[in-house]
């Protein structure tokens, strides 16, 4: 009797072993996030103590990348394409039909299975709307058409959602940022967390909040307008690690992992940056 | 006499030996200091002024802690300690900022030694 539910207990528990393996291995994917090593105040401070405050004088005087509103706006008008359309032919003369879109954006779209965001959403509208060529990513056109479709939603809350089918990717954004990669092992996360206001050599690291709320930006550095994409490349050359594509399917759900970072803040383009 | 002479001219012979050996010692051990110095202050190489403190360097980085208060809290028993912190630094900490210079193959085993030996050669500072 003892003998025999000893028996039914160890096949019981050979069973129920693989489960048990599959629970940890579920628990050891749950990335643990690490607490902000300072608030954006405390960055800004930081910042304004190590390099003073001639960055936010030029800012003042003006962004450079403003002019491009006007080409935006241009090209939104202008007919392109087989089917004798414009931007402007479904969004409406002034693009009335898109003010408050772009705060919502990057989100699940179903027909992608994926994550869309407002670069990727232009180029699918000229393909498949409008019968015109896509734009190449980071070109004038394509930055100034994003420019002047987000600047539609400026000043109005960040407000992307990461429910029901958006969750999913929104978990793998969160997971490349924690991952380490490149000779150096660093990870997003490692220096814009973690690490944020500490500096390597003069290069005081931000932590994430405002990371996405004012793309595409002026950057000095690049003497012209780019993309949050861009940043994300320039950041992985950083860390000896290999660049991904634009508007790859990790970097479209990394943006989305880092905009909802900036939910609740207004959106701001173009910005400008060091 | 012969015998004596024998002997001095051993012992002269040692002490010539020893001098040498000893100043070669020096020139090697100083010269290790400068070639570790070299590559934990040039960009290319370990660049550890990016993260830390280390003298004479404008603006180093604040990411890790002053190296020369550090080297204050290792004895020379602790030499394999240090080793290992430049080595792979997340056996100290997992999810430490600093990279694992050894197991990631940006530094050789021969440039880790010698930036040991400038490590230590920095206990006598300040
Ligand atoms: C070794 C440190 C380091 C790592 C790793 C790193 N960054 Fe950065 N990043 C910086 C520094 C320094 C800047 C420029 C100063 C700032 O804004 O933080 C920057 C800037 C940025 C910005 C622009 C912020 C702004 O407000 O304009 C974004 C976005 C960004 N990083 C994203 C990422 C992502 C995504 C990753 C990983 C793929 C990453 N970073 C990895 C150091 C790092
Ligand atoms: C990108 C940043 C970074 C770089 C580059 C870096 N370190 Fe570090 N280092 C750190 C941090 C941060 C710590 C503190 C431990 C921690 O937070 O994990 C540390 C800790 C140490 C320690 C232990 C200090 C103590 O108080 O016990 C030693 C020794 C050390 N580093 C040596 C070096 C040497 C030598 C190099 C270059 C070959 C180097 N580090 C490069 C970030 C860095």
């Amino acid at each position: 009797m003892f003998k025999k539910a000893f028996k039914v207990f160890i096949c019981l528990a050979i069973l129920l072993l693989p489960l048990l393996f599959s629970k940890m291995a579920r628990a050891g994917d749950e990335i643990k996030e690490y607490e902000p090593n300072c608030t954006y105040e405390e960055y800004e401070k930081t910042y304004l103590d190590f390099y003073g405050s001639s960055t936010q004088e030029m800012a003042e005087e003006g962004n450079p990348a403003d002019l491009m509103l006007d080409d935006g706006e241009e090209l939104f008008k202008t007919v392109a394409g087989t089917r004798g359309k414009s931007c402007a032919s479904c969004h409406g003369e002034n693009g009335e039909k898109l003010k408050g879109v772009a705060a919502r954006y990057p989100k699940y779209d179903p027909a992608i299975k994926g994550i869309n965001t407002i670069a990727y959403q232009i180029n699918r509208c000229r393909v498949e709307k409008m019968g015109a060529k896509p734009l190449k990513y980071e070109s004038y056109d394509q930055l100034a058409l994003t420019l002047y479709v987000k600047s539609l939603s400026n000043g109005m809350p960040i407000n992307v959602s990461i429910d029901g089918p958006a969750r999913p990717f929104y978990e793998k954004g969160k997971k490349f940022y924690y991952t380490r990669m490149g000779q150096w092992n660093f990870s997003c996360a490692l220096c814009h967390v973690k690490y944020a206001c500490k500096r390597v050599r003069t290069n005081l690291m931000s932590p994430n909040r405002h990371h996405a709320d004012h793309w595409p930006s002026y950057r000095l550095k690049w003497g012209k307008a780019g993309s949050l994409q861009r940043r994300f490349r320039g950041c992985m050359k950083n860390m000896r690690a290999k660049p991904l594509p634009y508007q790859s399917e990790e970097y479209r759900n990394l943006e989305l992992y880092l905009t909802y970072q900036a939910n609740g803040l207004p959106l701001e383009v173009p910005g400008m940056r060091m | 006499m012969p015998r004596k002479r024998g002997l001095s001219g051993g012992v002269f012979f040692v002490t010539i030996l020893m001098v040498v050996s000893l100043i070669g010692g020096f020139s090697y051990a100083s010269s290790k200091v400068e070639e570790g110095r070299k590559i934990a202050t040039t960009r290319k190489l370990g660049n550890c002024v990016s993260c830390h403190f280390l003298p004479n360097i404008e603006s180093p980085g604040n990411a890790g802690p002053n190296l020369v208060e550090s080297m204050k809290n290792y004895t020379e028993a602790d030499r394999d300690i240090v080793r290992q912190w430049i080595e792979d630094p997340r056996q100290f900490n997992p999810d430490t900022l600093m990279p694992p210079f050894g197991a990631n193959k940006i530094l050789t085993k021969e440039q880790i030694d010698a930036v040991v030996e400038y490590l230590y050669s920095l206990k006598g500072v300040k």
